[in-house]
């Protein structure tokens, strides 16, 4: 079996996103720290945990992005992926889930996968758009908000639980090769092994770059960024830990809450 | 590059269960309205089932989709009735809910059409050129203003972002097409509703909520003794929080969860992401405490508290206990 994950490196949740002159797009400083997106840390996991049941299985990494996403492509390795693939894209811009699905889609022509698995959005951008994307360009089936999955090697197919509203459970099964976006708390990432770590410093990521350039855009765009407009009065407590308990105790007690 | 858009035939995907339109649609109603009142943009609601009668829809002409193929959801369904429908209607924009089904197959849609998607888009706003989508975005902490491509834009509007569209204006026509949509590499197996009631979050006027912030299972102690301060309260968390096996899935609060409305929504180390407030929002008092000062819940928030939890909910503890003495 040909598994394939996607992942994406997203900064820390904590670091402040600073927006450019135009108002267009927004970066992070130099010294800002990045990790694997959450989920699809849980998908990596996955194609470990498939491994485990069916041998022989490959696995393969693909992530977009600058120089710094090979760090979260060799952290796939250290926790067991088999090849990863960097696809080179060094501009700090609005890149529509459209083309990165067109460029990963295109990276996984001939490659023959059974199964691409992926997380089921970023915690940065949250669009949840690329997954299901690379599936429709490919062809091939997809399901998102995945809680479990199995095999079933003689059916060729999968079958898959989602996540739905309210908690509510679907099961369905998609013939292989699919691609399965999946849920946190589908199960709990390993951390690397000892072996794997070594291994990883041997195993040297490939990397694609467009000789051609990249499709212009014919898709949305992002026009400007602004502060996020507050909904609510949202006044910001001042002073001392014990003084900000003491005056909450009190807005509380004004309003009969305590 | 300038594509001309007239925005003159709007696409509205509706919600639904077991051939009932589902609430949500009204919204997404509500939303192609805003469009068709500025563009006298006719407005097109595709209900994919196998129904034999629809009823009429406010505001909107309803064409059924109807095939024994989509008795229930399977993406692959969905996709193909949406394309079906697209083809007849021609849409420059397609709305869809930023739900579990609309999301699974919506960005499909888009990719199949060639168009471009916005997914959990929170408003709209008009300008002399055009419509624009918002939505949030690094880490729920910036807005961002979309602009549509070339056509059609696929979009999936956030549950509960616009009111549902209760105008009694005359109601559209309503057509069938019977199609022949048969899945055939995605099965529907089962539909489960597991019991997920928690009858003491869902009566509570005060909630303490959890999120990744509280850091390890040990700092629980600590929410539960903050909740124990108020009276009918009751202990929740975001989604990271049940995934780390800290809180049951049954108390957890979001667009996967439940959504709630106590009295008090104490949200503790959450960061506030849009599938987070989608289950919060109407709390009628929201407290936060964060030590990120750019936390988005903070825009949500009526009392803010820029604090190291573990250093400020002892305390507040303290405070509590000596004013009740």
């Amino acid at each position: 079996m040909k598994i394939l994950v996607c992942i994406k490196q997203v900064p820390d949740q904590e670091s402040r996103p600073t927006v450019n002159q135009e108002r267009t797009w927004a970066g992070y400083a130099e010294n800002a720290s990045y990790w694997i997106n959450r989920y699809d840390e849980h998908a990596v996991e996955e194609a470990l945990r498939i491994r485990e049941m069916i041998p022989k299985t490959a696995i393969d990494i693909v992530s977009l992005g600058p120089e710094r996403v090979k760090s979260a492509i060799k952290r796939c390795i250290e926790m067991g992926a088999d090849q990863g693939f960097h696809l080179y894209y060094d501009r700090n811009d609005y890149l529509s889930p459209s083309i990165k699905s067109h460029l990963i889609a295109e990276f996984c022509k001939n490659r023959e996968y059974d199964l691409i698995l992926t997380g089921v959005m970023s915690e940065d951008m949250m669009s949840g758009q690329t997954g299901p994307m690379i599936a429709a360009q490919l062809g091939v089936p997809s399901a998102t908000s995945v809680m479990k999955l199995k095999i079933n090697a003689e059916k060729q197919s999968i079958q898959v639980e989602r996540e739905l509203d309210s908690g509510h459970r679907c099961f369905m099964e998609l013939v292989l090769p699919a691609l399965v976006a999946v849920q946190s708390g589908i199960n709990r990432p390993r951390y690397p092994s000892l072996s794997n770590v070594m291994r990883a410093k041997n195993t040297e990521i490939m990397e694609i770059r467009w000789t051609e350039g990249l499709p212009a855009s014919k898709y949305e765009t992002v026009e400007r960024i602004s502060e996020v407009g507050a909904d609510r009065a949202g006044i910001r407590l001042e002073g001392t830990t014990a003084e900000k308990a003491a005056a909450l105790w009190q807005l509380l007690h004004e309003k009969s809450l305590i | 590059m300038n594509h001309y858009i007239s925005n003159k035939s709007i696409m509205v995907m509706c919600e639904q269960s077991g051939g009932r339109i589902l609430p949500v649609t009204h919204e997404l109603i509500f939303c192609a309205s805003l469009i068709a009142d500025r563009y006298d943009s006719r407005i097109t609601a595709v209900l994919p089932g196998n129904i034999a009668g629809a009823e009429f829809i406010s505001g909107a002409d309803l064409l059924v989709i109807n095939s024994p193929g989509l008795a229930e959801y399977t993406c692959e369904g969905w996709e193909k009735a949406a394309l079906l429908a697209a083809e007849q209607i021609m849409p420059d924009i397609i709305i869809i809910a930023h739900t579990s089904t609309g999301y699974d197959y919506a960005p499909r849609v888009a990719a199949l059409l060639e168009g471009g998607c916005i997914t959990s888009v929170a408003g709209i706003e008009f300008t002399r050129d055009g419509i624009r989508y918002r939505r949030s975005g690094f880490h729920g902490k910036l807005d961002l203003l979309y602009k549509a491509g070339k056509p059609p834009l696929v979009i999936t509007v956030l549950p509960g972002a616009f009111p549902a569209n209760v105008q009694q204006a005359e109601p559209g026509t309503v057509g069938y097409i019977n199609a022949d949509i048969n899945p055939v590499f995605t099965s529907n197996l089962q539909y489960m509703i597991p019991d997920q009631s928690n009858t003491e979050l869902e009566h509570a006027e005060v909630i303490i909520a959890a999120g990744k912030g509280i850091g390890k299972i040990e700092n629980l102690q600590m929410i539960r003794e903050m909740a124990s301060c108020f009276n009918r309260s009751a202990i929740a968390g975001s989604r990271v929080a049940c995934d780390n096996g800290w809180i049951e899935y049954n108390a957890q609060v979001g667009l996967t969860g439940k959504k709630v409305a106590p009295l008090l929504y104490v949200a503790c180390g959450i960061s506030g992401s849009m599938q987070h407030i989608v289950g919060m929002k109407d709390s009628k008092t929201v407290v936060s405490i964060n030590r990120d000062p750019d936390a988005a819940i903070f825009h949500h928030s009526d009392i803010c508290i820029v604090e190291e939890l573990e250093k400020f909910i002892p305390e507040f503890i303290r405070e509590t206990e000596k004013n009740r003495t």
